[in-house]
């Protein structure tokens, strides 16, 4: 056999390890009832209930803020954060939490919020779009 | 009906515009004259030629007028336009102009015109019996580029964004039916506070530089298999490729420095998809030049060559296409919105795609092979495997980084793995490991045939230094803490340092020609060891163990609680470190934070003491809350803070207010508390004591004016908090019309003090002292991480660079005498 070919199954060996562990590894998208079922780490996307309180105390803990999401299936849950309050977090859209089930909370390790776009949601409010600094 | 619109400035977008569509019909013009050009079969007619050159030249020229009248527009704050309004404002300072002029994805297509156009130029002058074919490639890679601008709606579709949309054309809303619309219009909307950063005057111009020769080689490459040139294209585009690669690698790297200073990624790399999709290209092309340095060599690896240049364009417009289509929106914070480009970047992939397949399959029975196999114990062999490993590298990220893609193809719903950056450091550090390792002791190697013996004796030599150095390295650093992966990784850029360093040191001695791979070389070496211990051993300082927990069994399986909460003027213990957090000053729209870092030895005794003031930007405009870190620069390691978090502080509450009291401001403060005092007691409140030294006369007080039988009588208190002195002097006022109190703030101690009676008879002052509750007293929530060793990387980064200007000079003097 020629040193190129056995070089060459190498290589496809090697490509398909990583395909594998890619999928291996790759999580899914879920709901909160599937998060209950498993101990696993996985994202979730859902919207922030605004009529529910979001906690967020510095004095208190500044790694502490609790929410409140609803997810695509309409479950809600009690979604933990270990960190500060993200800003403008209460103008998110669309939430994608990644985490896990604790007992009765989602404990999440990352949020990714998808705020309003600017190409979808600028309806050109005039009043707000005033010069702050033109005059100085 | 039309509208007479009032107050716009028409002419410098018309202008733009017809720069644009000129631009695009010049680079057309140029494609189809340098394709008769090149296909024409005389050889004698060279009027397709020089048409060819003249609409190339007319192309750049529209280029430079497009982005002159976009500046002029910027410049001028014409925010009739959309992209002035979008992506400036009136605050911002010109050189921040200048990044705002690539905010905007169109502004990162006109930069890469442009760049093309100046390679273009370039070849134009140097190319000579290449320049026909390679130019063709070029132009078509014009046209492309130009259609992404054009902003022309043909058959109802509309091609491109223009970056000259007028703002009444890009936005419904009903101020537009006002002709005078612009006089509501004062300011833009600004720019991302994250971009208002020196890096992004420079980076993206360095970036795009990179992605825009990076059309070069792949000319080359066309045109050699286009014009059966097999042989001769890869001498000629090497130099090209290196520069390339030189380019886009810093350009990366300027990124990360970004990254490390503005963004709170909490690091210099994050394996986030958009720098991951700026890599792909690097790592296929600087696998390219090695094979191509094979090839020119021995003969051998022709094939991998052309394929992975080929494929390295292909993958500068696949990660154009990742960056700007907005179909990683749920997997990146900075992916572009998109802007209805998807199809026509997919049409842009597919075009080079088209290219860097149907050529090589028609011409793949006339392609240069080698006869018989390389020997094991040759340069080339292992060369080639090394490339192999980079472009399996780049194949790991792209099948990861693309997890939304194939959701998009297959209909699939897979998340990306939910924990990427600890899949990414594996499998890329073993790809490095290999790739370092082969750097190494390839330069043992000689092309075609070694002296087996001596090779190994030198090998093996030098692995057992390396083995005792890391050793030594792993154990100070704490690298031994991390994965087996990562040790061995530092094992093979410690060899790669070494064998390199030998190389260099031989080449000072005669053999000067391999100077630039062994720089080059140490400098990857130096890379990799400074991103492993940087990266490895970060470590968060600002752990939080006051305050109240919410449960412990909370605090027990979650992260470690990295913020940490501070109180003005409270010092805070921080690692090695007491942390005071003694002011803050406002610069709409920046406010800055001082930070005391005292670091104590076991006696308590303050040993080093510096200030660091990071910057937070509060932008409601840019929908939030943008955290600068500021940056303590040791030798050997780099301490880093942010603020996450602080209780809102508006520029009117930082001025040393006195004058304003009354019922709304003591709603901020508990409960006041009143004090009778004699000259020289002390009052105690709870983070210190006040001493009443004595009452005082005063004939004026602020805006008022006294009249007779009018007085002013102030009341001089020092306070003491902390080990710090304070003094304020309320005043006691009557007048005709009454008695009033003019109470004196100390912000710092988040207290306000006031004089309320004076009862002469019993020669006694009542003093009330407001105190803010903890709650409402400033804080920040900040964040620390001290980075060791990150000095390796930015070094590795500038030596690997000179290694590559090195070998640029190198192969292009090879060029001229061959």
């Amino acid at each position: 056999m020629k040193k190129s070919s056995i070089f060459g199954i190498v290589v496809i060996a090697v490509a398909i390890a990583v395909i594998i562990s890619t999928y291996a590894s790759s999580s899914t998208y879920a709901s909160f009832r599937e998060a209950k079922q498993t101990n696993s780490e996985l994202h979730v996307i859902g919207h922030l209930d605004k009529q529910k309180e979001l906690y967020y105390d510095a004095t208190k803990d500044a790694n502490y803020f609790s929410f409140y999401v609803k997810d695509d299936k309409g479950d809600e849950c009690k979604v933990v954060f270990t960190g500060t309050k993200p800003e403008d977090f209460e103008r998110s859209q669309q939430i994608v939490l990644t985490g896990r089930m604790v007992n009765d909370e989602f404990h999440a390790s990352k949020i990714l919020m998808k705020c309003p776009s600017k190409y979808t949601q600028d309806k050109l409010e005039t009043t707000e779009v005033s010069a702050k600094k033109a005059d100085i | 009906m039309a509208i007479d619109y009032k107050g716009e400035h028409l002419f410098p977008g018309h202008l733009g515009q017809i720069f644009v569509v000129l631009s695009f019909g010049a680079a057309l013009l140029s494609l189809i004259s340098y394709y008769y050009a090149t296909t024409d079969k005389t050889g004698n007619d060279k009027s397709w030629h020089k048409l060819a050159r003249v609409a190339f030249f007319i192309n750049s020229v529209s280029i430079i007028g497009v982005g002159t009248c976009l500046f002029y527009i910027l410049y001028n704050h014409y925010f009739e336009y959309h992209y002035a309004w979008n992506y400036t404002s009136r605050s911002l300072p010109v050189y921040y102009l200048v990044s705002g002029f690539w905010n905007g994805q169109e502004g990162g297509f006109l930069l890469w015109t442009f760049w093309q156009a100046v390679l273009g130029n370039i070849l134009i002058w140097k190319a000579r019996s290449w320049e026909r074919p390679v130019m063709t490639v070029i132009a078509l890679s014009q046209v492309i580029l130009a259609t992404m601008i054009l902003g022309i709606d043909i058959f109802g579709q509309r091609i491109g964004s223009s970056p000259f949309l007028l703002l009444r054309n890009a936005m419904e809303a009903p101020i537009f039916q006002s002709p005078d619309y612009l006089s509501f219009i004062k300011d833009g909307q600004g720019m991302n506070p994250s971009l208002q950063n020196y890096w992004m005057v420079i980076h993206p111009p360095t970036l795009f530089l990179g992605l825009a020769s990076m059309v070069v080689p792949f000319a080359y490459a066309i045109a050699g298999l286009w014009q059966r040139k097999y042989k001769e294209w890869i001498t000629q585009a090497i130099p090209y490729a290196l520069f390339a690669g030189m380019v886009l690698g810093t350009g990366i790297i300027m990124g990360s420095f970004w990254a490390y200073e503005s963004l709170n990624f909490g690091g210099f790399w994050a394996w986030d998809p958009i720098e991951n999709a700026s890599v792909f290209p690097w790592l296929t092309l600087v696998g390219a030049l090695h094979v191509m340095i094979v090839y020119k060599n021995t003969g051998h690896s022709y094939i991998m060559a052309t394929f992975l240049v080929l494929i390295s364009f292909v993958l500068v417009w696949y990660s154009s296409f990742l960056a700007r289509s907005g179909i990683l929106g749920d997997t990146s914070v900075h992916a572009f919105t998109d802007l209805g480009m998807f199809w026509h970047l997919v049409t842009g992939i597919l075009v080079f795609l088209f290219l860097a397949v149907y050529l090589p399959v028609i011409r793949w029975k006339e392609l240069p092979r080698s006869t018989k196999d390389e020997d094991t114990y040759s340069r080339e062999f292992w060369m080639f495997v090394g490339s192999v490993f980079l472009a399996l590298s780049c194949l790991q990220l792209v099948v990861v980084t693309s997890v939304p893609v194939w959701n998009a193809i297959f209909g699939t719903k897979i998340a990306p793995p939910s924990n990427q950056v600890a899949l990414y450091n594996v499998f890329q550090s073993a790809f490095a490991i290999l790739v370092t390792i082969l750097a190494g002791f390839t330069q043992f190697l000689k092309y075609k045939k070694t002296d087996r013996a001596k090779f190994l004796a030198q090998a093996i030599t030098y692995l057992i230094v390396a083995v005792l150095v890391t050793v030594i390295v792993v154990y100070f650093t704490g690298i031994y803490r991390l994965k087996v992966v990562f040790i061995l990784l530092m094992l093979g850029s410690v060899y790669s340092v070494f064998v390199n360093g030998k190389v260099l040191v031989d080449a000072f001695k005669g053999k000067f020609k391999l100077a630039g791979s062994a720089v080059a070389h140490i400098g990857f070496g130096l890379l990799m060891v400074g991103a492993l211990i940087a990266a490895g051993t970060s470590k968060v300082i600002s752990e939080n163990t006051t305050g109240e927990q919410f449960s412990p069994d909370f605090a027990k399986e979650s992260n470690p609680k990295e913020n940490i909460i501070v109180y003005r003027n409270e010092p805070v213990k921080m690692g090695p470190y007491r942390v005071s957090y003694v002011g803050d000053s406002v610069s709409a729209p920046d406010h800055f934070f001082k930070i005391l870092y005292q670091r104590l030895d076991a006696a308590g005794n303050v040993k080093e003491e510096f200030m660091l003031k990071p910057k937070a930007q509060v932008n409601k405009q840019m929908g939030g809350f943008a955290a600068s870190p500021d940056t303590k620069h040791y030798f050997f390691h780099d301490l880093y803070t942010h603020i996450t978090m602080f209780n809102a502080l508006t520029p009117e509450e930082n001025s040393q207010g006195d004058e304003k009291h009354g019922e709304d401001d003591d709603k901020n403060y508990d409960p006041p508390m009143p004090h009778q005092v004699r000259v020289g007691d002390t009052i105690h409140y709870r983070d210190g004591y006040i001493v009443f030294k004595g009452l005082g006369l005063d004939n004026k007080v602020a805006n008022l004016q006294l009249g007779k039988n009018e007085a002013a009588i102030g009341a001089d208190l020092e306070v003491v908090s902390r080990g710090k002195t304070y003094t304020a002097r309320p005043l006691y006022v009557m007048k005709s019309n009454g008695v009033f109190g003019f109470p004196k703030k100390i912000d710092d101690l988040g207290l306000k003090l006031a004089l309320t009676k004076i009862t002469p008879a019993t020669k006694q002052a009542e003093i009330t002292v407001y105190q803010q509750p903890e709650g409402k007293k400033k804080f920040i929530v900040m964040r620390a991480i001290e980075f060791p060793y990150i000095n390796f990387f930015w070094s590795g980064t500038i030596i690997m660079v000179i290694g590559f200007l090195m070998s640029i000079f190198r192969r292009n003097k090879e060029l001229k005498t061959d």
